[in-house]
């Protein structure tokens, strides 16, 4: 399968990533305090990969989507350091007409919620035609009739109907496609999904993921998916990265992950995930609670929560270290997945 | 297109209703018309004369449908104090008002919406303190009490415009920033919160995600949005211009229709002032009226299929 010789291509890291970040670190201002909510990350996606980042609500996942982006609320939420190359130019760096540019044409992004995230006063084909036409200079039919081939392209229903309805006509699903084609009418080189399929019903959610991956497929594009539900990564990733508290704690290859997950958050995750084929087993959670912003330990952020901290872990910050194959971790004192 | 139409019948309803009220309310308000018509030395043969031939002693239905009638067929009847034709004191005193009303309207709107809008883009800043306050003030003082004061300073100590009269521009400015200065303070509040609401929304998000300009951003769909609460209560600032400007024709002697009905009810002129309320009750309802088909317009929400 082509699919999966370019996956075993990324894993192997012979080619350059398509977008990588390095030491960003993006805080909220509130009342004259700043706190960080994403740290020192680092991150790269490759070419035609799908990564996905998980972690708990809260642990910084859509900030650094949205640092991306360059679509933080500001203020209070702010980039204060890092860098997000791409093809060459670092896009923190950009004056905002040319991150004007970037957006859509080569990375784009969908949101959680399709209906609050539609403007409800136009049409589905008016603003998808406004999205083209402040890209590409063309005419509005050229533009409608662009609009009316990306929405049959991801499977809408009546897409030329479609053209001329209000989001609050559709279902949430068909929401999402609409979604789907603002984001891919102009064949960006990545996607940033944030929790694409949370708002919408079990059934839709397949059907939309299962719509994702065949645009990434179809279209030799990367995506960046951002999600909390492990179901979903063991489905769709090629790679993972897991994030705790504003940083990646570990990143591996999907099912070496699924496998042997080494950082203790990422088996504790593993744990709390009800399984089918196990009878009665009961939920294992993760015992207390994220630490706010303002209340990080010194040591390592999972620490107060760790089964496993010992003495080094309260004092020192772990870094991200280089593992065996194409593995990274943070941890002091990995123990074996039982 | 049912929304209108239920809008329609609902405003002929209330229409009918109020005309009944306007019509017993006269009735009810003391004096008798009989009085205005004789001298005061007829005798009560004389009086009961006047009184059978004006149709007042019929039951009240029979007079309200007696009137209706007459009003339909064209007949508005005379003024009790100077015998001049309803329908003259309408046309010449109709267009003053207009001029005034039509003013107001484009003051209250036209730099209602863009003062809002500065207030909303350059938030927290010293444009935004001095326009809030301002419209903090403008719905804080009395419109009468504005209108001395503001001949006071302009006409009084200033000398810059006139205190009173007609129908020149220099003449309109005052009464026209007064009869606006409410319904303007509130559509630059209502403006800017509705602006900073819908700043904040997360389609605005997928805008610019999508590449658009702020410009468009803002300009077109936050805007866009804001205009459905402002547009869905014009028909209330069109009311309220309509109603504050028997205030304001009176202190300014413009002879508008407000000023006709005050001095209509004053005098006991009944035909007048029963005809000049129903005119301004339509004129209200009218508005209002226009602002839902204007809701409905701006808001597809509200439009089915």
């Amino acid at each position: 399968m082509a699919a999966t010789d370019l996956r075993a291509g990324s894993s192997g890291r012979e080619q350059a990533p398509l977008l990588s970040i390095s030491g960003l670190r993006t805080a909220v201002t509130t009342r004259g305090e700043s706190f960080d909510v994403v740290r020192n990350l680092a991150l790269d996606i490759y070419p035609n990969e799908i990564l996905c980042l998980v972690g708990e609500s809260g642990c910084g996942k859509s900030i650094t989507a949205l640092s991306i982006m360059r679509l933080l609320p500001t203020p209070p939420v702010r980039t204060r350091a890092g860098r997000v190359l791409f093809k060459g130019q670092d896009l923190l760096e950009l004056r905002n007409s040319r991150m004007r540019t970037i957006r859509s044409e080569s990375i784009s992004m969908i949101f959680q919620d399709p209906l609050t995230s539609l403007d409800p006063v136009f049409t589905v084909g008016n603003v998808i035609s406004e999205v083209i036409r402040s890209h590409r200079d063309v005419s509005s039919s050229e533009a409608r009739r662009m609009a009316g081939d990306v929405l049959s392209k991801v499977g809408l229903p009546d897409p030329v109907k479609q053209l001329d309805s209000y989001p609050h006509q559709l279902s949430g699903g068909m929401r999402q496609r609409v979604m789907i084609a603002l984001a891919l009418v102009l064949d960006p080189d990545i996607l940033i999904a944030d929790e694409p399929t949370t708002a919408l019903d079990v059934t839709v959610q397949a059907q939309i993921l299962d719509q994702l991956m065949h645009e990434q497929r179809e279209r030799h594009m990367s995506m960046l998916l951002i999600t909390h539900d492990l179901a979903v990564v063991a489905a769709v990733a090629d790679r993972v990265a897991v994030m705790y508290a504003g940083e990646i704690v570990e990143q591996a290859p999907v099912d070496e992950l699924f496998e042997d997950p080494r950082h203790p958050y990422t088996q504790g995750l593993l744990r709390a995930l009800p399984q089918v084929s196990v009878k009665r087993r009961r939920l294992d959670p993760i015992p207390g609670l994220v630490p706010p912003p303002q209340l990080m330990p010194p040591g390592c952020r999972f620490a107060p929560r760790c089964p496993h901290a010992i003495d080094q872990c309260w004092t020192e910050h772990p870094e991200l270290s280089d593992e065996v194959g194409d593995r990274t971790l943070r941890c002091f004192n990995p123990q074996p997945f039982a | 297109m049912r929304r209108v139409l239920a809008r329609t019948i609902y405003m002929v309803i209330v229409l009918v209703l109020s005309s009944i009220a306007v019509f017993y309310a006269i009735r009810l308000s003391g004096g008798d018309a009989v009085a205005a018509r004789v001298p005061a030395s007829a005798s009560a043969e004389e009086r009961e004369a006047v009184r059978e031939q004006l149709g007042l002693n019929d039951p009240f239905h029979q007079q309200y449908f007696d009137y209706v009638g007459s009003i339909l067929s064209g007949d508005l009847g005379n003024s009790l104090t100077n015998n001049a034709r309803i329908g003259t004191l309408i046309t010449e005193h109709g267009k003053n008002s207009l001029i005034l009303g039509v003013a107001a309207f484009v003051l209250v709107f036209g730099l209602g919406i863009p003062l809002g809008l500065l207030a909303s883009l350059r938030r927290n800043s010293w444009w935004d303190g001095g326009i809030m306050t301002f419209s903090v003030a403008g719905m804080a003082v009395p419109n009468f009490w504005l209108a001395l004061l503001a001949v006071w300073l302009f006409a009084s100590v200033l000398g810059w415009l006139p205190s009173a009269g007609c129908c020149g521009p220099k003449q309109l400015v005052l009464p026209a920033v007064v009869l606006a200065m409410e319904g303007m303070a509130l559509t630059v509040r209502m403006t800017r919160s509705a602006m900073l609401e819908n700043l904040n929304q997360d389609f605005v998000r997928t805008l610019r995600a999508g590449g658009l300009s702020e410009v468009r951003v803002i300009g077109k769909h936050v805007f866009r949005n804001a205009l459905v609460p402002i547009v869905s209560l014009a028909g209330l600032r069109i009311g309220q211009i309509v109603g504050y400007a028997l205030v304001v024709e009176t202190i300014f002697g413009w002879p508008g229709l407000g000023q006709v009905l005050v001095n209509a009810v004053l005098r006991r002129d009944y035909p007048v002032a029963q005809f000049f309320s129903l005119v301004l009750i339509t004129i209200v309802l009218l508005s209002n009226w226009l602002a839902d088909v204007g809701y409905t317009m701006v808001n597809p929400r509200l439009r089915k299929t």
